[in-house]
């Protein structure tokens, strides 16, 4: 990072400073990195420092998400979805490698760089918008976990019980290295989606003359806007902001990594398109099917649907993708949350410090999926309706986060020559203003709506 | 946009950047990658008065738009 940090007055910076478990862990985990950088051995490189990109969206393509995609292509078919699902992520890519390079560049997660820089009310606002969002979407995560857990007849409890257990494990280790590859290694298992779309068997030809991206799917404007809410929301997240920041940190990734981490967040966003599509074009199989009045987030949903049209190989790998990518949303949110809990507290946050030397980090990554599992087991929570509202609510308070995102990403005295260059800052604003317009649009819509203000 | 750092603090135009970009490395790692280093905070940057006010105007944007999202989801539980 480039700005010195401030010092009272009078103090002269030691010379040495002194390290920290949290040190010691890192400078392991990088001296590895320098080797396999001396000895040009491309792949290794690459295998060491891929981790936060593909972990933030792969993340992102979470239960609500896939649910959201298979009821797409379920109601609409492949027309106007699958080129806008790549789309979409390619927006994911612009906003996720300024989080990468920011945190290679600074050292320093999101959440605490707004604070200390734009000052602490921004900072906690934004801090707030996380929590908010993320307690939403942790909600809708175990409900997709229970949806998969429901084809195999288990309960609530299980789904609970199964993300707990995935937290407290993942977290035990006390290094950051070994938490990256048990998330990593779950999150391949998105790929599952994909294999249910080629279970189903669609007719290449076919899904490529239905792609059409002008084909707006039909129904009411409010219906529209909500498929782009929630379709936006299931591709770009506050939370993503802050965890790709703070991991890429927390890794010890360096302005020399700035080329790697790009190849892991296009790896990420390539995958996560792939993936999302593979979800679209398995929830086409029932577009003639009565795929219109599937409940997604209720019973066995999709699922069992997939398994009555397609067999049941189709419906148990769709269920096994839905407890996967709820399992790996549950892991990256929580951390995300506990990286912004101890960045706004100024306490230690990296999971390669011991519960005993970052209690906050800790206790946030663990209180805010307990609290979110406590609300699943409310009986008649709303549960349905929180699902279906998470990915619109974090649409609408997105376009703060990326603001300070493109703010920070601009500031030449944090980030010198790795600052945005005008083409990455004209495509960043339009990413904004197209995010800002969808959420708020449909906020609006639905509001006027339900007051009867305006007709259906 | 770009407002935070044409309006850095004088303590960041100050550091020249021949010496600002200069690495020195501790162990494996670039000594402002220490914890020691991470947990002091970066000097305050200046917005200007038209930045801080598309700021609020922008936050003030998103609260009223996230409640009319959560007065829907209230209502449509009804």
């Amino acid at each position: 990072m480039t700005v010195t940090p401030s010092f009272p007055a009078g103090d002269i910076p030691p010379s040495e400073p002194p390290l920290t478990e949290e040190d010691t862990a890192r400078s392991r985990d990088r001296s590895r990195v320098h080797r396999a950088r001396g000895h040009s051995r491309r792949w290794l490189l690459l295998w060491l420092l891929a981790g936060p990109g593909i972990l933030a969206m792969l993340g992102e393509n979470d239960g609500p998400s896939m649910i959201a995609y298979a009821a797409d292509g379920a109601q609409y078919g492949l027309g106007f979805f699958v080129p806008l699902i790549p789309v979409l992520f390619a927006m994911a890519f612009i906003c996720q490698e300024m989080c990468m390079r920011v945190g290679a560049v600074t050292h320093r997660g999101y959440g605490g760089l707004v604070l200390q820089r734009y000052g602490r009310v921004w900072g906690w606002f934004g801090a707030g918008d996380l929590t908010l969002t993320n307690l939403v979407t942790l909600v809708a995560e175990f409900v997709s976990i229970r949806v998969g857990l429901a084809y195999f007849h288990l309960s609530s409890g299980v789904a609970v019980a199964l993300g707990l257990v995935l937290v407290v494990f993942t977290l035990s280790g006390g290094r950051y290295w070994r938490w990256e590859r048990i998330v990593l290694g779950l999150a391949l298992f998105n790929g599952l989606f994909l294999l249910a779309a080629i279970l189903v068997r669609p007719h290449a030809g076919a899904v490529v003359s239905s792609v059409d991206f002008m084909s707006f799917p039909g129904g009411s404007f409010n219906t529209l806007l909500l498929l782009l809410a929630s379709t936006v929301g299931a591709t770009v997240t506050p939370w993503m902001i802050f965890f790709q920041q703070s991991a890429s940190a927390d890794k010890g990734m360096t302005a020399r990594d700035i080329k790697h981490g790009r190849y892991d967040t296009a790896a990420g966003a390539a995958l996560a398109a792939i993936f999302g599509v593979g979800a679209l074009i398995a929830g086409a199989a029932l577009l003639t099917h009565h795929g219109p009045g599937i409940q997604g987030f209720t019973g066995a949903g999709f699922p069992e649907a997939l398994t009555h049209v397609a067999g049941s190989a189709v419906g148990t790998v769709f269920a096994l993708g839905l407890i996967e990518a709820g399992a790996v949303a549950i892991l990256t949110i929580c951390a995300s949350t506990a990286y912004a809990a101890g960045e706004c507290a100024g306490v230690s946050r990296s999971f390669n410090r011991s519960p005993r030397n970052a209690a906050v980090f800790y206790a946030a990554n663990i209180g805010v999926a307990l609290l979110a599992a406590v609300v699943i087991l409310i009986p008649g929570a709303p549960l349905l309706s929180i699902a279906l509202n998470a990915n619109v609510l974090a649409t609408v308070l997105l376009p703060v986060s990326l603001v300070f995102m493109v703010m920070l990403a601009n500031d030449t005295a944090l980030m010198g020559p790795w600052a945005n260059k005008r083409s990455t800052n004209a495509i960043g604003i339009t990413v904004i203003a197209f995010v800002g317009l969808c959420g708020a649009a449909y906020g609006i819509d639905s509001f006027l709506q339900v007051t009867h203000l305006i007709g259906p | 946009m770009n407002d935070a750092h044409h309006s850095s603090s004088p303590q960041d135009r100050d550091l020249q950047p021949p010496e600002r970009f200069k690495d020195k490395q501790v162990h494996h790692l670039e000594r402002d990658q220490l914890v020691a280093e991470t947990s002091r905070p970066v000097p305050r940057a200046a917005l200007s008065a038209r930045t801080a006010a598309g700021l609020w105007a922008l936050r003030v944007f998103a609260v009223l738009v996230s409640l009319m999202v959560i007065y829907t989801f209230i209502a449509q539980l009804h």
